[in-house]
């Protein structure tokens, strides 16, 4: 792996950072509908951990493992959400 | 890698796996004692409630008023007694003592991957073993909110009367969670990177399966617990509201925060137990395990499992009714990877040339008792079913026939198979066979009418049983079950005599006297400093027993294959 | 370590290992917590009234603050990898310093809530509100103490071999660390 590859410019990835953060506080007071701000807010956030967690974290040169370690968590907490959504959502 | 020199290096704050080991070990069990002291009272208050409960005078007010028990000190002693001997003493002797002494020695390495982070994890654990006890000893006395701390009861101190001793619980029990996600981190990165060559994953003994299984399922499941009893200390010190509902809290968030740990909690501690019985079956029939993979397998299923059935501990809490039909569902579904493993341990007794000293004796006593344990789970599983048995002493039997059959039989029969490796001694036979016939016995008697008792509508954590008609025709079962776990109790003098006298007076023992074959015996007893003065090479799978043509009945890992002979 | 090396394959040091391991359950307990507070908040009703009540520009900069300590510390994690103490030493200092900055700024904005007012009692957001930040906090100054351990042993040059690895493995925290407040900042200022 030469340095090119394993060491990209991190101050590019930053400016990309930096400009979703502009991108979602723009969503976040432009006149958009409510559900629609959430999800384009969260689009941003998800965009923003993606490019630390592969550039900064380099999980793009790491192994299946690591990415096992990293991403089962992920899944447990989907299902937790799914199922506490009928009791804490939609109580009484 | 030299040996360090000087007592608090060589046997306090040591980095060797063996050390931390044996003191895990120590804790667990000096935790025991006391877990079985409160459940002395306990069962004596339920037997005869209201009497002068014996050898409790020294007891100060307000907790017992001359031996006489105080109904708070009740619900502290029935909270201290599930807290203590779930989380000091099953995780500390079958995790803590168990997985550090013998995953080095399994995978042919000469230390964990962490010695260091080893260390701090036993120091923290003893530090929260501490603080838990100190909280018996703040104004208001330890935790009564059950091991299962539920809000609001746990939130608000007007409710229990009890209030640093609640906070101290929490931090107790953080502390425990921190030391065991050390432990975990170990686990897994010292069998990912330390096995010996020729050590795949599938040559690996069933009971560091077990381990690598158990620290996963922690580290993933405690933490929605851990953002809970944030919540709760939060709530109980800077006036937070999260569970609090008259001012906008959830009291079932906790619930299902702290079942979402709280299930795959259990098989946490029964993986291990089960990886010893799984080590013993093979060395005392002669015979390899039946069913390996299929072990391996059923095991990472029921695992996976684990993480979704945690609502049924809430069928009648209040949840979404329509939440009960998919948790029974997987709940029932999850006795299926269970009831397979059990098949197996039963298939590699079929056939074999079976003896039974006193480490065999105890992994036969555990399966018997965990296959009515299991049985029994699927009564609780059934919704229908709960809604009747829910929050009764059938509850108490089933985790009872559990958890006591993977922490005691299970641990007692690995305590009694590996204490000459670790110890260097042999245990007392005759004294071994008198503790586990005491325990069994006694065990089976205490718990097996409870679930009577569950079923005639014994309610669990209350205080006195007499205050409610129906429940007057139950109390000679209640007395019975009391004299036959002080039968139990003293059952265990023979096993605290064998285990210090052996220490001293005990034989010496050799190197691998049980005629095993995975690599812990494949050195000294105990090992020395390093484990292994030449790293062992691996070419086989752990259960060569009576291969047709070999020379001996067991071949260890270690054994090269013979020309033309088949290595597992 | 002196076992001897498994053979073949890619092998993920220890500590590497460790730390994504110790990251994961980082990852459930957070989880947990923002999965509270995304249900709670959708079964209250959104808490806006109470939500209004934060100010997004002051925690826009420090999620500012936060992106450009993550590019001064993966830096310091390229100075190591190249072989530059000194520089590795720069970009620790830099990382603490914005780490200790992004505290500053969280503890300005708590006693302006608080003078408002605004307490972890006075409603179901709040609690939320401090708990969650408060929690975030606490693993900022843990972040911080570990990096500025690390800038002094840079200093020192004494043993640094032993240590510079390390850089690597705090810099996945702090990372981590930074991705929690990515998600934290629109959830709970920007709903």
């Amino acid at each position: 792996m030469n340095d090119a590859t394993r060491f990209p410019s991190y101050v590019a990835v930053w400016a990309w950072l930096v400009a979703l953060l502009v991108v979602g506080l723009a969503c976040a007071f432009l006149p958009f509908g409510k559900a629609m701000a959430i999800f384009l807010v969260f689009t941003v956030a998800a965009a923003k951990a993606f490019l630390v967690a592969r550039h900064y974290m380099h999980l793009r040169s790491e192994s299946l493992l690591i990415y096992a370690i990293a991403g089962l968590p992920v899944l447990l907490l989907v299902g937790l959400v799914i199922a506490l959504v009928p009791d804490i959502v939609f109580r009484r | 890698m030299s040996e360090p020199a000087g007592f608090w290096r060589r046997y306090v704050f040591s980095t060797d796996h063996k050390v931390i080991g044996r003191q895990y070990l120590f804790l667990g069990l000096a935790m025991a004692l006391l877990g079985a002291a409160s459940a002395y009272i306990i069962r004596w208050q339920l037997a005869w409630p209201e009497s002068q409960i014996p050898l409790t005078r020294w007891i100060p007010e307000p907790a017992m008023y001359d031996g006489h028990l105080d109904p708070s000190f009740y619900n502290q002693l029935v909270t201290m007694h599930g807290t203590i001997m779930i989380f000091f003493v099953a995780m500390p002797i079958l995790l803590g003592a168990l997985g550090n002494f013998l995953i080095p020695l399994m995978i042919g390495a000469d230390d964990m991957a962490l010695p260091r982070l080893n260390m701090l994890s036993f120091w923290t654990i003893f530090t929260a073993a501490v603080v838990l006890l100190a909280s018996f000893f703040v104004h208001g006395g330890p935790a009564a909110s059950g091991w299962t701390a539920y809000p609001p009861l746990s939130d608000d101190p007007s409710y229990t009367g009890v209030d640093w001793g609640q906070n101290l619980w929490l931090l107790a029990v953080a502390l425990e969670f921190a030391s065991f996600l050390m432990g975990g981190i170990n686990f897994l990165t010292t069998v990912v990177n330390m096995r010996a060559p020729g050590l795949g994953f599938f040559r690996l003994p069933l009971m560091v399966w077990m381990q690598l299984t158990a620290a996963v399922l922690f580290m993933l499941s405690v933490g929605p617990l851990i953002a809970g009893a944030v919540m709760l200390l939060l709530d109980r010190t800077i006036g937070t509201t999260f569970f609090l509902p008259q001012r906008g809290g959830d009291p079932l968030l906790w619930q299902h925060l702290f079942w979402f740990f709280g299930h795959p909690e259990v098989y946490v501690v029964l993986l291990p137990g089960v990886g010893a019985v799984l080590e013993i079956l093979p060395v005392f029939t002669r015979k390899p395990i039946f069913g390996y993979r299929t072990i391996v397998y059923s095991t990472i299923v029921a695992g996976l499992l684990s993480f979704i059935v945690w609502a049924h501990h809430m069928f009648v809490a209040g949840i979404d009714p329509r939440l009960a039909t998919p948790f029974s569902i997987t709940t029932i579904l999850i006795s299926v990877p269970f009831a397979v493993i059990v098949f197996a341990m039963i298939a590699s007794l079929w056939g074999g040339s079976i003896t039974f000293p006193t480490p065999m004796l105890f992994a036969l006593g555990f399966l018997v008792t965990f296959l009515v344990g299991g049985v029994t789970g699927i009564f609780n599983g059934s919704a229908a079913v709960d809604i009747f048995i829910h929050g009764t002493y059938f509850v108490v039997a089933h985790f009872h026939y559990t958890l006591f059959p993977t922490v005691f039989f299970g641990g007692f029969a690995g305590l009694y198979y590996w204490y000459p490796k670790i110890f260097g001694r042999m245990l007392n036979e005759a004294l071994g066979k008198l503790h586990f016939w005491l325990t069994f016995l006694g065990f089976n008697a205490t718990f097996l009418p409870m679930f009577l008792l569950g079923m005639g509508g014994h309610m669990r954590r209350i205080y006195n049983p007499l205050q409610y008609d129906f429940l007057k025709p139950l109390a000679p079962v209640n007395q019975f079950a009391t004299i036959a776990m002080i039968v139990l109790l003293l059952g265990q003098i023979p096993f605290v005599l064998n285990f210090f006298g052996s220490l001293r007076y005990g034989a010496k023992a050799a190197d691998n006297p049980w005629g095993a074959n995975t690599l812990e015996w494949q050195t000294s007893s105990p090992p020395p400093h390093g484990n292994f003065p030449t790293p062992p090479t691996v070419h086989r799978g752990p259960y060569d027993f009576s291969l047709p043509g070999a020379p001996a009945d067991f071949v260890p890992q270690h054994r090269p294959a013979a020309a033309g002979g088949r290595a597992a | 370590m002196t076992t001897a090396a498994v053979a073949a394959g890619e092998r993920i040091p220890s500590g590497k290992l460790a730390v994504w391991w110790f990251l994961a359950s980082e990852i459930m307990t957070f989880g947990g917590l923002l999965a509270a507070f995304v249900l709670c908040r959708f079964a209250g009703g959104g808490w806006e009234d109470q939500a209004a009540h934060v100010n997004a520009w002051i925690a826009a900069v420090n999620t500012l603050i936060l992106l450009t300590s993550s590019l001064s510390m993966v830096e310091a994690h390229r100075a190591v990898e190249d072989g530059s103490r000194g520089r590795a030493a720069t970009f620790l200092l830099i990382t603490v310093l914005l780490g200790l900055t992004f505290l500053g700024v969280k503890g300005f904005e708590y006693s302006r809530e608080l003078a408002h007012g605004f307490t972890p009692s006075t409603a179901p957001f709040w609690s939320f509100y401090y708990g969650l930040t408060g929690l975030h906090a606490l693993h900022v100054l843990a972040g911080v103490v570990a990096n500025a351990a690390l800038w002094i042993a840079a200093l020192r040059g004494r043993g640094w071999a032993q240590v510079a690895p390390r850089v690597e493995y705090a810099g996945l925290y702090w990372h981590f660390v930074d991705v929690v407040w990515i998600f934290l900042f629109p959830l709970v200022y920007l709903s």
